[in-house]
């Protein structure tokens, strides 16, 4: 009787442990999952691992089918599919009952099913007619955490076909007091736009309002919505262009509550977004790049600390100055700016340098030759894609002069490029120059080193060379 | 965003979510060929990489690489962001958090995931906002699940 309860005393601090922070929950360690996980790192071969979670799928599918599980047993059993199948082995049979879950279970039981649905299935899987349901129930449901993961599932992945009944419900959702469900009722909205666009045609006017919103998440939302409609018309937006200035000026002058600050930087992915935005509406056209002129100004000043961060915005910022209607005192600051980003010592700015340059090249030449010493260093960089990308940048600037150097180097780099894409785009390249301008040496080249190693390459090759020795004749 | 993978030095995938339909032995194989791509490179070298029609955005954090494939159009830099901004708020979640916290508690990584990357696209939200969304769910577990007794759970009644 004493060691019972002896046995008892001792287990009980472990058992009553509260955990100040719910995310530390240390519990998962001794589960099932635990185990099979600490099983497969013990194991040494890959036949080992495909042995052990076949057992381990035979004993969940055994598990699953049988009407004696527990929703709660289900999720502890759903958690382990999704782990195997992350590993790369099949639990098919678990997609039904993942779904069951997410309809049956409760609280976190009805999470994991959602969560197993959104990484089992995809937008054209037949079983995802089945979630409808049960995605139609939590939207109209009293709780709002199964509204959002219903919202969440939805933003993700959605039948076309089934559209037309969820739209109303979702649409209610855009009035919903809490935020947080009209930030992801526009997401779902986006979702359907993406897939189905004229299904969501009559309700443009709600996007506006949701882009007036007060809570800048939820105008933040709005905002990819609008980034696709401009892509495909902006014609019809440009009335909005002051509006998206308004924000922009807002967000920079750090009138956003101190939350959205990241490093310090005011909402940064919702300045890239209006930027690109700003970029689409201003392009070939003078008056509409007027109004953006003075913001574009105190985004650049705004974005001088030494964050990666601000220099992704500033990269962003001169991608749009250089497209919309041209104003010589932005251009020459987006010019400086992009000086610095070439002679940077960090590695990923001087990559986004050579890409801006690639960019710019063809409005402002004498960039790429104000920096040529740098990009000729660049081309005996280590990085093989630094050198990748300046060759982009010098295909972009050939003349009569530096062709046969250039092409020389390309053909320096085919040797030693080992990835299909590149070799292919860059022999396309040097075949456009040779074109262009007539140079017997390459074809010599090509006969040489350049021996294709399957058969996919030497057709792309051959017909390259047809069509030099074609020229040459 | 395509997709994101965050996977070990050992080549083991920890996490991957798919922004596009893609079928399953496609799947693998493009995560194999990525991973193989990605562990190669040295420390020095560019975190941005071009494959096949995407482009790679990658980071290493101790022993996991967080690697993002992006569209051509995408800011390659921002992407960066985006995982530095997801490490930041798993390390608030789980209180400094190690590899083993992300494997052994990954359907919870994937729950952050949602809620700051939903559908692919970055919600520039405060990172309070996320963190509440994902409290407020897991209190509601707690509340919800019945309370045993100690000795049940010792087996003893």
């Amino acid at each position: 009787m004493s060691d019972v309860v002896e046995k008892t005393l001792t287990a009980l601090p472990g058992l009553l442990s509260l955990d100040s922070l719910p995310g530390s929950n240390k519990l998962s360690s001794s589960s099932k999952l635990g185990n099979l996980i600490r099983g497969i790192t013990e194991l040494t071969s890959k036949h080992e691992e495909e042995k052990l979670i076949q057992r381990e799928l035979t004993s969940i599918k055994e598990q699953v089918s049988s009407p004696n599980t527990s929703m709660r047993q289900m999720k502890e059993l759903m958690v382990r599919a999704i782990y195997c199948e992350m590993l790369g082995y099949e639990a098919s049979f678990s997609y039904i009952h993942a779904i069951k879950l997410a309809q049956q279970g409760t609280a976190l039981e009805k999470r994991v099913g959602y969560l197993a649905v959104s990484l089992f299935l995809n937008e054209s899987h037949e079983l995802l007619l089945l979630l409808v349901n049960t995605v139609l129930k939590d939207l109209q449901s009293t709780n709002l955490i199964e509204v959002c993961m219903a919202l969440t599932v939805v933003s993700q992945m959605f039948p076309k076909d089934m559209i037309p009944a969820i739209l109303p419900l979702v649409e209610e959702k855009l009035n919903h007091p809490k935020e947080i469900i009209r930030r992801k009722a526009v997401l779902a909205l986006y979702k359907f736009y993406l897939i189905a666009p004229n299904q969501v045609q009559h309700i443009h006017n709600k996007f506006r309002k949701a882009l007036c919103d007060k809570d800048p998440g939820v105008m933040t939302a709005s905002l990819h919505i609008y980034l696709q409609l401009i892509e495909e018309n902006p014609e019809g937006y440009k009335d909005l262009t002051t509006s998206f200035v308004t924000i922009l000026k807002q967000v920079v002058g750090g009138k956003l509550p101190m939350d959205f600050n990241y490093h310090s930087v005011p909402a940064p992915w919702l300045q890239i977004q209006l930027l690109r935005i700003l970029c689409l509406l201003g392009k070939n056209d003078q008056s509409t790049s007027e109004i953006m002129y003075e913001v574009l100004d105190e985004s650049l000043r705004r974005a001088e600390i030494n964050h990666n961060i601000t220099y992704a915005i500033l990269f962003e910022c001169v991608k749009c100055i250089y497209t919309i209607h041209p104003k010589s005192e932005l251009l020459e600051k987006a010019a400086k700016c992009i000086g610095n980003f070439v002679l940077s010592p960090k590695i990923n700015l001087k990559y986004l340098g050579l890409k801006a340059l690639t960019y710019v090249v063809q409005q402002d030449p004498k960039l790429a030759l104000q920096h040529q010493m740098t990009i000729i260093e660049c081309l005996d960089h280590p990085d093989l894609i630094i050198k990748r990308e300046t060759l982009e940048l010098l295909f972009r600037i050939t003349n009569a002069q530096n062709v046969t150097v250039i092409v020389d180097k390309m053909l320096e780099f085919l040797r030693i490029n080992k990835d299909d894409y590149t070799t292919i785009d860059l022999v396309g390249k040097v075949a456009e120059l040779a074109e262009k301008y007539p140079l017997i040496h390459v074809f010599l080249s090509f006969g040489g080193p350049l021996l294709p190693e399957n058969g996919k390459k030497i057709v792309k090759y051959t017909s390259h060379i047809t069509t030099l020795l074609y020229m040459l004749k | 965003m395509r997709f994101m993978l965050l996977f070990s030095r050992q080549g083991k995938l920890r996490l991957q979510k798919w922004y596009t339909a893609t079928a399953e032995r496609d799947k693998k194989k493009m995560v194999r060929e990525l991973m193989q791509m990605v562990l190669a490179r040295k420390p020095k070298m560019c975190s941005f990489l071009e494959w096949r029609d995407l482009k790679i955005v990658y980071k290493r954090y101790a022993s996991l690489y967080f690697c993002c494939a992006i569209e051509e159009q995408d800011n390659e830099l921002i992407t960066l962001e985006v995982i530095h901004r997801f490490v930041e708020l798993l390390d608030k979640y789980f209180g400094s958090v190690c590899e083993l916290d992300i494997i052994f508690n990954f359907e919870k990584a994937y729950f952050i995931l949602d809620e700051f990357l939903m559908g692919g696209e970055i919600q520039d939200t405060s990172k309070k906002s996320v963190l509440k969304a994902i409290e407020q769910a897991d209190l509601l577990q707690e509340e919800d699940e019945s309370p045993r007794s100690v000795l049940e759970e010792m087996g003893l009644a």
